[in-house]
C-alpha cells in the first residue's frame, strides 16, 4: 500500500505542475535565506579550541581610578598594564600556564628581489602563546623561554607570510627582515581556523596574524603598538603611546595588554587567591585605589556576552525567520488550494474502502516529497545565500579578510545539511497538517452524486 | 442479505433538523434485484449512502450480511464496504487521468490482493463488460455507455455481494442504458444482490420488486404490486 500511496503522491504533484512548482519554491526560497542566517548564525556561535575553552581564562584587573564607573561584564573592563603583566608573569603559580599578547606591525620582506615587502600585523607574546591555545604547526614550532626573557630575534609566520614570503616551503632557520630588525624563523603555522580570532579580543571572524614576535623583543625595538589604552584621567593623550613613550608606558596605569591564564579546573580558586593577594600587595603601594576587583571569563562566558549583543546579524535572523514564516503560509495556501480540489477523488477512493489512514499516508507522502524537494533547492539557496553574505562582509571589512578566512564562517556543515532538511520536511509537515486533515475528513459520500 | 429495522437519518444544522429517512423496515434476500423509485428529495440517496455505508444512521440497526453494522468505527466500515459492495453511479466517477486498468483495480488494492490476482480479477471483469480490448484506454476515450460498463467492472472486480447502483443509467440514452440494464441483470444472475435507484419506470419494472420512498418513508412493494402502482400513476 505504502508503493501504491508513494505513487499517487508522484502523480499528484504532476497535477498542475505549476502549483507545485510554486509551493516548492516558496519553501525553497524561504528556507535557503532561512538557512543563510542560521548557518552565519551557528558557525559563528562555535567555540574557539572547544575542548579547553573551559580552562582558557581572560585576566583582567580593576586598576582604574576611585570614581570610574562599576562595570560588570568583562566586555567593558580594561587590561592589563606593562607592569601588572611583567609581575603576573614572574608570579609563579602552581599548574597555570599566562601569556600576553598586543598588536603590533612592520614590514616583512625577504633577501630576494622578487618578493615585495609586505606590511604586516604582528603579534607580540611569550612562548607559551602556542601550547596554551594549541596552535597548530605546519613546520617548526613556537620559541623558547629563553628567547621571551632576551627578547631574541626569532619569528613565527602564518601560513599565508610563509606562502607569500617563502613559496610555502620549510622556512625555519631562515632569516627575514621586520623592519630593519633580521629575525630567524622558528616555526611556520598550519591552517588555524580560530572560528573567532579571540587572542587579541577583537572576536572577528578571521584567520590568525601574519607573524609572532616575543614581546620583549617588540618592546626592545620599540615597534609600534597597535593598542587601545585605557589610561582614565591618569595620562593625557594616551594615543601618544602608540609610537612613543614607552618608558613612560611601562610605568603608567594604562591598561592596554591582553592576558591569558590557562587554569586546570581545580586551580581556579589558588589562582584567584593570588590575584587577590597581588592586588592587595599593589594597593600597599599605593596602586588599586577601588576595591578588589579582577575578571576572569574562559573563553565560553565571553563568547556568550559576545554573541548576546548580536546587532546585524540578529536583526537578519529576525527577518530571515519572518520571510520564511510568510513562505510557508504561502505553501500551505497553495497546499490547501491543491488538495481541495481533490475531494471528489478522496471521496470516491473513500467510497471504493480506502481507510482515512490510507488518504492520511497518500498525502503525508505528498508532503514530505515536497519537504524534501524543498529542502533540496532550499540548500542551493543556502549556498547561494552564503555566498553573497561572504560578498557583504569582505565588503564590510573593507577587504581587510579574505575569502579564504571568512569562507569557513560561510559554509554548511554536515550539521547545517541535515538541519535544512529537517527544517524543510518538518515546517512543511507542519503547515501540511490542516490541508492533510481536511482532506483525510471528506466524507466518502460528500462528493459522488452526479453533478 | 441487508436488512434493516426501525432506521432514521437525521441531517442537523443549527437551526433546522431534516429526516431524511423515518424508521426504515426493510429486508432485501440475497440474489434479490430491487429498484428505489421516488420523487426527487424523497430520501433516494440517502437510503442508497446508508445501505452502503457511506453515511451513519442515527437510530436503528442495519444487518450487512448477517453483521450489525451499528456502532462500527470508520475503519472497520471502510473494509466493509470495499469486501461487499460495489458502486455503480450516474456519473460513472471513474478517475479521468488513470487507464481503464487501474481504474478498475482501486478497490482491489485497497482491498490488499496481490499484483497476480488483482490482474486476474481486472481482465475477468473487464471481459465480462467486453471492453478487455480496451483497458490500456483513458475514460475520455470511451463513450458514456462504455464508461459505465468500466465502472461496472469495477464494481464487480471484487465479487461483492451488494451491488449498489444510483442511477445507473440517468446519464446514457435508450440503447445504451438497455446494454447496462442486461449487464446488471446478468450480474444479477450469478448471484449478486442488486438495490437500483432509479427514475425510469421501466428499468424499475425489470427488478424483481420495487422500493418506493415517499419523504422519507418506505413502502416495500412486490413486483406484482409495483406493476400495478406503476400502470396506474
Amino acid at each position: 500500500m505504502f508503493a501504491y500511496n508513494a505513487k499517487l503522491a508522484f502523480k499528484s504533484l504532476n497535477d498542475r505542475p505549476s502549483l507545485t512548482v510554486l509551493m516548492v519554491a516558496a519553501i525553497a526560497v524561504g528556507l535557503g535565506l532561512f538557512m543563510t542566517m542560521l548557518t552565519l548564525g551557528h558557525q559563528s556561535s562555535k567555540i574557539p579550541i572547544p575542548h579547553i575553552s573551559q580552562q582558557i581564562h581572560l585576566v583582567q584587573l580593576d586598576n582604574r581610578e576611585v570614581t570610574a564607573d562599576d562595570v560588570d561584564n568583562f566586555n567593558d573592563m580594561v587590561d592589563l598594564t606593562y607592569q601588572d603583566t611583567n609581575n603576573l608573569l614572574n608570579l609563579d603559580i602552581a599548574g597555570a600556564e599566562q601569556t600576553l599578547a598586543w598588536n603590533t606591525y612592520g614590514i616583512l620582506n625577504v633577501e630576494q628581489q622578487e618578493i615585495q615587502p609586505q606590511r604586516s600585523s604582528v603579534v607580540a607574546t611569550n612562548h607559551a602563546f602556542f601550547s596554551m591555545f594549541e596552535v597548530p604547526f605546519l613546520y617548526g614550532k613556537g620559541w623558547e623561554s629563553d628567547a621571551d626573557q632576551f627578547g631574541q630575534a626569532v619569528i613565527v609566520l602564518s601560513k599565508a607570510s610563509n606562502d607569500y614570503l617563502f613559496g610555502g616551503i620549510n622556512s625555519v632557520g631562515q632569516q627575514v627582515r621586520l623592519n630593519t630588525q633580521v629575525l630567524t624563523v622558528v616555526g611556520v603555522l598550519d591552517d588555524w581556523f580560530l572560528v573567532r580570532k579571540f587572542y587579541d579580543r577583537s572576536y572577528r571572524q578571521a584567520g590568525p596574524d601574519e607573524a609572532f614576535v616575543p614581546s620583549n623583543f617588540a618592546f626592545n625595538n620599540d615597534l609600534p603598538r597597535n593598542a587601545r589604552f585605557d589610561c582614565w584621567s591618569t595620562t593625557n593623550n594616551p594615543r601618544k603611546f602608540s609610537t612613543n613613550y614607552l618608558t613612560e608606558l611601562k610605568t603608567s596605569e594604562c591598561a592596554w595588554i591582553t592576558f591569558w591564564a590557562k587554569l586546570p579546573q581545580d586551580n581556579k580558586q589558588d589562582y584567584q587567591a593570588q590575584l587577590g593577594q597581588y592586588i592587595d600587595t599593589q594597593k600597599s603601594l599605593g596602586r588599586f585605589p577601588r576595591d578588589n576587583q579582577y575578571f576572569l571569563t574562559n573563553i565560553n562566558d565571553q563568547l556568550i556576552i559576545i554573541n548576546g549583543s548580536g546587532g546585524r546579524q540578529e536583526m537578519l535572523g529576525m527577518i530571515s525567520y519572518m520571510f520564511f514564516a510568510v513562505c510557508l503560509i504561502n505553501a500551505v495556501s497553495i497546499l490547501l488550494a491543491k488538495f481541495m480540489r481533490r475531494t471528489k477523488e478522496v471521496s470516491l477512493r473513500r467510497a471504493l474502502g480506502a481507510k482515512k489512514r490510507t488518504i492520511l499516508q497518500q498525502h503525508l507522502i505528498e508532503v514530505i516529497f515536497i519537504g524534501v524537494i524543498g529542502g533540496l533547492l532550499g540548500i542551493g539557496f543556502t549556498y547561494l545565500g552564503l555566498q553573497a553574505m561572504l560578498r557583504v562582509n569582505l565588503y564590510a571589512s573593507d577587504y581587510r579578510n579574505t575569502v579564504a578566512e571568512l569562507m569557513p564562517y560561510h559554509q554548511m556543515d554536515w550539521e547545517m545539511i541535515m538541519a535544512a532538511f529537517s527544517v524543510s520536511v518538518g515546517c512543511t509537515l507542519l503547515v501540511g497538517l490542516y490541508p492533510i486533515w481536511r482532506i483525510c475528513n471528506v466524507s466518502p459520500a460528500s462528493q459522488l452524486k452526479a453533478q | 442479505m441487508l436488512k434493516m429495522e426501525n432506521v432514521s437519518k437525521i441531517y442537523r444544522t443549527n437551526l433546522i433538523e431534516t429526516h431524511a429517512l423515518r424508521k426504515v423496515d426493510l429486508h432485501i434476500g440475497a440474489g434479490e434485484f430491487v429498484s428505489v423509485t421516488g420523487p426527487s428529495g424523497s430520501g433516494k440517496t440517502t437510503f442508497l449512502n446508508l445501505a452502503g455505508l457511506l453515511e451513519t444512521f442515527e437510530e436503528g440497526d442495519f444487518y450487512l450480511d448477517g453483521q450489525n453494522v451499528k456502532g462500527l468505527n470508520d475503519n472497520q466500515l471502510s473494509e466493509l464496504r470495499n469486501e461487499k459492495i460495489g458502486f455503480i453511479f450516474q456519473s460513472f466517477n471513474l478517475l479521468p487521468e488513470l487507464p481503464l486498468f487501474d481504474n478498475v483495480d482501486v478497490p482491489l488494492r485497497y482491498r490488499g490482493f496481490n499484483a497476480k490476482e488483482r490482474k486476474e480479477r481486472i481482465e475477468e471483469a473487464l471481459e465480462i463488460v467486453g471492453l478487455s480490448s480496451r483497458k490500456q484506454h483513458l475514460p475520455t476515450q470511451l463513450s458514456g455507455g462504455q464508461q459505465q460498463r468500466v465502472a461496472i467492472a469495477r464494481a464487480i472486480a471484487g465479487q461483492p455481494k451488494f451491488l449498489l447502483a444510483d442511477e445507473p443509467t440517468g446519464n446514457l440514452d435508450s440503447l445504451m442504458a438497455q446494454q447496462v440494464m442486461e449487464l446488471l441483470e446478468k450480474i444479477n444472475q450469478q448471484g449478486t444482490t442488486i438495490i437500483m435507484v432509479t427514475h425510469d419506470d421501466q428499468l424499475a419494472r425489470r427488478a424483481h420488486r420495487n422500493i418506493q420512498i415517499f419523504d422519507g418513508q418506505v413502502s416495500d412493494l412486490a413486483k406484482d404490486q409495483t406493476d400495478v402502482l406503476i400502470k396506474s400513476a
